[in-house]
């Protein structure tokens, strides 16, 4: 919480210094860098990241230890959570004030990893870790597209840096279309707009807090975010930006149906932010200074209601047990300060006077009526269907009769009060939210922009809208008992044949087909070793195949002085010949063994002696190991082992796998020692500078100087071995 | 007994394979197989409880991990003071410190970490593998 509380300081600070940010090498072979900045837009989302982030830390501090209680589990785990919570925010900053794409990317790939985790943070329910895979699937694969966007972009115009790409995009083109269009896929799936969205409602399998951090305030508004600082780009294209009208009014359609016939508290919530984000999509579909206005004052007045919201549902929830509308009620009484916190936030998001949520929609209708009376009939439909969801969540949750209530810890309605009490402020003094929207916005739009919310006591198109939202809304409200079965229907519809349906077919698919590659390839280990040999023998005897003949297969000199070697190398070949004559364990080690102290004798006078040092060691120690592993094993079992026939497809398959693997390997040798060896000016340079390293053994001083780097990247590897070997061994246990 | 005379040659070798390694073959890795092989000879002959009384094997895996540090600490501290990562002391051309015939290097000090790693790493699976129980319940 204290974290949250200090970020949120540091980023007003900063902000009201005017911004700032710093910028440091990176890659620089990539020309990309580390160069983050606090401008209006970054502001607008930092701000909304850790000021929601305070409120929501603050509620998990008293919700999680409960959490944990039900669930059973230690409550040490609160601290991993906590933990997860801080990367995300910090995640969130980095990728709001991010100024290079490839670093917004890796910020971007680490909030759904910590996304990941926090959905699946009840790990032991089945349907906590689904969810967690679908989220980080759907965001994951689109943001592949992302990345595929972002390089399209730096082979275009040679840079990932954001500024400098929005200053060469120009008037567009093709190639521009293109990347936008793929980095808007990955933005949307985000932003969960339809018909991506499916992960979304999936996705509140997770602990409240999550829901109301990760999918008001923060992940979901992700994608949006990325919209709108990319929004000179996509604009230079009518077809992305119309694109975007579709998806967004098609999000606002579909979140806001299921949302009026939603009965779980948080799913309703959830596909509430579909539609919601569906909103300022189709405000950045609009385009322009309205279109970017209503869209980041839409973010900002959203967020602040929707977690206060989500903390309300998990506050429900702790005090009666209850998750679904249908087994709630009459709440009022027993939570009277819940219920009125809650309630100034429902009243922001049916946008209702005197809430912030009214400018919200005066900028939205504005934007709309300027495009067209068609869009300005969607935009009042699906604000009434908000209006009613909205109304139906609040009275259906605190009206009416009900359960009795446990008194809930006043921590779970603090942050829920001060966040109503924020959307009423804003709707008062608009001011302050005003001018952080427009300093966002001037980014958007790359223009001055006027965002000048006020009350007007006139006809004038927004009021008009509003009043014909309301009466619609409470038409919707009236009419919804008589509507449930249409939007159950339309709920059925959508799992039948909707998008999560292809999504769970494809991965069933995917998962058929891994088994069936699995079956064929790990059945045992011969036929793991001619799953390697075969592939790679195809690949080779390809390779062969289409490499030229000439001058390959030249066959050499031979002089007297390389008799020992032949002589090391044959008895290298009989080694490995008797070996697969033999049928005893210890036997087949010992004769592995001769293969290999042949080869290191090969080595030695090839003039290699570190590298026949090594090998003698480790034939040595592979040996003993298996002498001991030997003596570990039931002497039955090994003898029931050696005894068991060779036998069908083995005798054949077996033999043939080898030689042919073994015949392409000696084609390829032989080809690549009858060229004439390039000489290699490298090996002298390292002969000659081991002398002024202080040392006369090359091979170790290459090793533990030159490339001194390998060498510390290798030993971490076998560090990582052991780590492996405790693990199955020991549990991880390494002392 | 063999086995029980072996092990302190066993040890000098490695130890001088280590030292000399940069001026004759042989190299930190190589020196960490052979004490461990000397270490691993001793678990056949005599069985893990025996040797786990005798040695301090137990420790071998916060040796693999003190190995891995210091590894880790040669490459960067010359990072900390503005080099390059394993830029050795003493530089080219500059005056080595000796004790006695001994050179002073910081590279061998890198290879005494990789040493320590190797030779921690192995003994540390090998009692892993022989505390494993097994189905004739003893050790072997």
């Amino acid at each position: 919480m204290a974290t949250a509380a200090v970020a949120f300081v540091a980023m007003l600070a900063v902000w009201l210094r005017g911004g700032g940010g710093f910028d440091t090498a990176w890659l620089p072979s990539w020309d990309a860098r580390l160069a983050f900045r606090l401008d209006g837009l970054g502001a607008l989302y930092a701000l909304l990241a850790t000021g929601v982030g305070v409120a929501v830390f603050t509620y998990a501090t008293a919700y999680l230890p409960r959490h944990l209680e039900h669930e059973g589990r230690p409550q040490v785990e609160g601290r991993r959570f906590h933990a997860l919570m801080v990367l995300f925010m910090v995640a969130m900053v980095g990728l709001v004030t991010a100024q290079d794409l490839l670093v917004l990317f890796v910020f971007w790939d680490l909030t759904a990893i910590a996304s990941y985790f926090l959905i699946g943070f009840d790990r032991q329910h089945r349907e906590a870790r689904l969810s967690a895979l679908m989220a980080l699937l759907v965001t994951g694969v689109s943001a592949v597209l992302l990345l595929i966007g972002i390089l399209v972009l730096r082979a275009e115009f040679g840079t990932t840096s954001i500024p400098a790409l929005l200053g060469r995009v120009g008037r567009g083109g093709p190639v521009v279309t293109l990347a936008g269009a793929l980095i808007a896929v990955g933005a949307l799936a985000k932003s969960a707009q339809a018909p991506l969205h499916f992960w979304l409602p999936r996705a509140m399998a997770a602990p409240t807090p999550v829901s109301a951090y990760l999918h008001s305030a923060a992940m979901v508004a992700a994608g949006v975010f990325l919209l709108s600082r990319l929004h000179p780009l996509l604009a230079s294209s009518e077809l992305l930006l119309d694109a975007l009208l579709v998806v967004g009014l098609g999000s606002m359609a579909v979140g806001g149906l299921l949302a009026l016939g939603a009965d779980h508290l948080k799913r309703l919530l959830a596909y509430s932010t579909i539609a919601q984000y569906g909103y300022v999509v189709t405000m950045l579909g609009v385009g322009g200074a309205a279109g970017a206005a209503a869209a980041c004052f839409y973010v900002l007045a959203h967020a602040l209601a929707k977690s206060a919201l989500f903390m309300t549902s998990g506050a429900v929830t702790e005090a009666t047990g209850a998750k679904h509308l249908s087994e709630v009620g009459g709440l009022a009484r027993a939570l009277p300060a819940l219920a009125v916190g809650s309630g100034l936030a429902a009243a922001g998001l049916a946008a209702l006077p005197l809430t912030i949520g009214f400018f919200k929609d005066e900028l939205f209708f504005k934007a709309a009526a300027e495009r067209g009376p068609w869009l300005a009939v969607a935009a009042v439909s699906s604000a009434a269907l908000t209006f009613a969801y909205i109304t139906r969540f609040w009275t259906g949750i605190f009206l009416g009769h009900g359960r009795p209530a446990r008194p809930v810890p006043r921590r779970l309605v603090a942050p829920v009060v001060v966040l109503g009490g924020l959307v009423v402020a804003g709707g008062v003094l608009v001011e302050p939210f005003a001018s952080l929207s427009r300093a966002a916005a001037e980014v958007t739009a790359a223009a001055p922009v006027a965002v000048d919310p006020a009350y007007h006591l006139d006809l004038r198109a927004e009021n008009v809208m509003a009043l014909a939202t309301y009466a619609a809304g409470l038409a919707l409200v009236l009419a919804r008992p008589r509507l449930g079965g249409a939007l159950a229907a339309v709920a059925r519809l959508g799992q039948r044949a909707g998008p999560e349906h292809i999504y769970i077919a494809s991965l069933a698919a995917l998962n058929r087909l891994s088994n069936a590659i699995h079956d064929i390839e790990v059945r045992d280990l011969r036929a793991r070793v001619v799953a390697v040999l075969v592939p790679a023998g195809v690949l080779v005897g390809i390779g062969v195949a289409i490499t030229p003949f000439a001058g390959a297969y030249v066959v050499g000199s031979f002089s007297r002085l390389d008799l020992p070697l032949v002589a090391a190398l044959v008895g290298c070949a009989l080694a490995a010949l008797i070996v697969t004559r033999l049928r005893r364990h210890l036997a087949m080690a010992v004769g592995l063994s001769g293969v290999g102290f042949s080869l290191a004798v090969a080595y030695e006078l090839l003039g290699a002696p570190d590298v026949a040092l090594v090998a003698v060691l480790i034939e040595t120690l592979m040996m003993l190991l298996f002498v001991a592993v030997f003596a570990l094993l039931p002497r039955r079992v090994l003898q029931r082992e050696a005894a068991i026939p060779v036998t069908g497809s083995r005798r054949i398959r077996d033999p043939v796998v080898g030689v042919i693997s073994g015949v392409l390997v000696l084609l390829v040798v032989w080809a690549g020692f009858s060229r004439p060896t390039p000489p290699d000016p490298t090996a002298d340079k390292y002969l000659e500078l081991a002398e002024q390293a202080h040392g006369s053994d090359v091979v170790t001083v290459i090793l533990a100087d030159f490339r001194g780097l390998d060498t510390l990247v290798e030993i971490s590897v076998v560090f990582v071995a052991l780590l492996g070997v405790a693990t199955l061994l020991r549990r991880g246990k390494l002392w | 007994m063999v086995a029980r005379l072996l092990l302190v040659p066993v040890l000098m070798v490695a130890a001088a394979i280590l030292i000399k390694g940069y001026v004759d073959v042989g190299d930190g890795f190589a020196a960490g197989v052979i004490a461990a092989l000397g270490i691993l000879l001793q678990y056949l002959a005599f069985g893990q409880a025996a040797v786990q009384q005798a040695l301090p094997v137990r420790h071998a895996a916060k040796l693999a991990v003190a190995g891995l540090l210091l590894s880790l600490v040669v490459a960067f501290v010359p990072v900390l003071a503005g080099g390059a990562p394993l830029q050795h002391a003493p530089a080219p051309g500059a005056e080595v410190v000796h004790l006695g015939s001994l050179e002073l290097l910081t590279a061998v000090l890198f290879d005494v970490g990789v040493f320590a790693l190797v030779l921690g790493m192995v003994v540390a699976t090998i009692d892993l593998i022989a505390g494993t129980p097994n189905e004739r319940g003893g050790q072997p």
